[in-house]
């Protein structure tokens, strides 16, 4: 790489202006219950599994999502660099590490109305009132 | 314009300082950006120039591989074959930044060689989270340079994280706090020189010979190679391991608002320049990979300010830029 032209576009001027001209992301990153697709072919033999995970912190859903990995570890885009054995040890690590969004079990949170910012939309539908996994990693 | 020399933080007190010192003022300085011109929702916020570098992170995390695909499969800068050349990127805009604010063209980016901590009983007794360099755990962090004194919570020169995400990886708008780590609370330790050795050993005795190799398809988290062993999903453990150890704000798609951030990254390059030095400056995929990989092939754009003259072949030989001072 050019030793000028990095210097030269080492101002904020330069990196605000690309960063303002890239297409804006979507205000939610996720939008209904985190479903994570993996296939492949054993002995000719097409397979699918499907994993989805419906999570709710004191009823509520929760914004983050969890996936499987193609080798089976547990995953959370909201903790990019963490794997889990366990979507529940997934979920007691998003409560420490939002603390903004998992406040008082007994009041409503900063986003009130549901975790992770999806207030204005009350978070992921209809699951009930409490937290249940299907599958796992 | 003469190649800097990166060195190791905790035995060079003079970079040391610098570097915290031209955190502080890129932090302090004002972009003339505000977060509307971002997209984040909430009144208009003044977005200092060291938080650009969060919103660049944070936007790339968010940006799928293959467009319309799933970022968390892999994305523009993490989770395949992009993740070193990307970051390789990111670190020479910053070092560019510090040097500019520092007014200091020969300051070279320091680098925090985590596995000599790993060898110490307490990681977090190192001099590297003393109030001379990093300052320690807190939430917020009381001391050091990036630290909140609890006697003058209201500071306005004291180091703030104003850039966001919430766990939908939305860039938000909060107002400013204090910056957060949990050191040893969600990983006992850090990688070893031994986790290191191992990363590199492609002896079919003793190691893997694929470690010979940078990456491999189907080019993510499930790889074999060396880029994922660094990047620590396959086993994990180095990068990420360290995101995990320092906790909260490290642990983040926000994690450049740590400082320490940029010191471990300039680690893992350290180690990628070594791979590098055995093994030849190599990178796969090449062009022949299929379009659904754009981005991260050899010569595909680096999601970058520098446009089409950052790719991962142009940034595989660094030194006119930067070398460093002990390679592992």
């Amino acid at each position: 790489m050019d030793p000028e032209g990095l210097a030269a576009a080492a101002t904020p001027a330069k990196l605000g202006g690309y960063l303002s001209s890239l297409p804006r992301p979507p205000a939610h990153h996720h939008t209904g219950p985190a479903r994570t697709v993996r296939t492949t072919l054993y002995d000719g033999h097409r397979v699918v599994v499907t994993t989805t995970y419906e999570i709710t912190v004191d009823g509520r859903p929760i914004g983050a999502h969890l996936g499987v990995d193609p080798n089976g570890n547990v995953h959370c885009h909201a903790l990019p660099a963490y794997q889990f054995l366990s979507a529940l040890d997934a979920v007691k690590a998003l409560i420490d590490n939002y603390p903004d969004e998992f406040t008082d079990p007994a009041g409503p949170g900063p986003d009130a109305g549901g975790h992770g910012g999806h207030g204005d939309h009350g978070g992921h539908g209809d699951h009930g009132d409490h937290g249940h996994e299907h599958g796992g990693g | 314009m003469a190649a800097v020399i990166r060195r190791n933080i905790l035995t060079d007190t003079a970079v040391r300082d610098a570097y915290t010192s031209g955190v502080n003022l890129l932090k302090r300085e004002h972009s003339s950006f505000t977060t509307a011109d971002f997209g984040i929702a909430g009144p208009a916020e003044p977005v200092r120039t060291y938080d650009l570098f969060v919103i660049w992170h944070v936007m790339a995390m968010r940006t799928a591989v293959p467009p319309g695909g799933d970022s968390n499969i892999r994305n523009a800068a993490h989770r395949g074959p992009i993740f070193l050349p990307w970051h390789r990127v990111m670190l020479d805009l910053m070092e560019a930044n510090l040097q500019r604010v520092l007014g200091d063209p020969s300051f070279g980016l320091p680098y925090w060689d985590w596995t000599v901590d790993s060898a110490l009983d307490l990681p977090s007794d190192s001099d590297f989270w003393q109030p001379t360099c990093m300052g320690g755990s807190g939430s917020p962090v009381s001391d050091g340079p990036f630290g909140v004194d609890p006697a003058n919570p209201q500071d306005p020169n004291a180091f703030r994280v104003r850039i966001d995400v919430n766990s939908s990886l939305a860039l938000i708008n909060r107002p400013p706090r204090g910056l957060r780590r949990a050191l040893g609370r969600d990983a006992s330790n850090l990688p070893s020189a031994e986790d290191v050795t191992a990363a590199y050993d492609s002896d079919p005795l003793t190691g893997n010979p694929n470690l010979a190799v940078y990456d491999f398809a189907p080019w993510d988290v499930d790889s074999e190679g060396f880029r994922n062993r660094l990047e620590g999903f396959n086993p994990f453990g180095l990068h990420n391991l360290v995101h995990v150890y320092i906790g909260r704000d490290m642990g983040l798609a926000s994690s450049p608002n740590e400082p320490a951030f940029y010191l471990h990254h300039c680690n893992v390059d350290r180690i990628w320049e070594g791979w590098m030095r055995r093994n030849g400056r190599h990178y796969l995929p090449d062009q022949s990979a299929p379009a659904v990989l754009l981005g991260h092939r050899l010569k595909d754009p680096i999601v970058s300010p520098l446009g089409s003259s950052a790719t991962p072949e142009s940034v595989l030989d660094s030194t006119a830029l930067f070398t460093y001072d002990v390679l592992p």
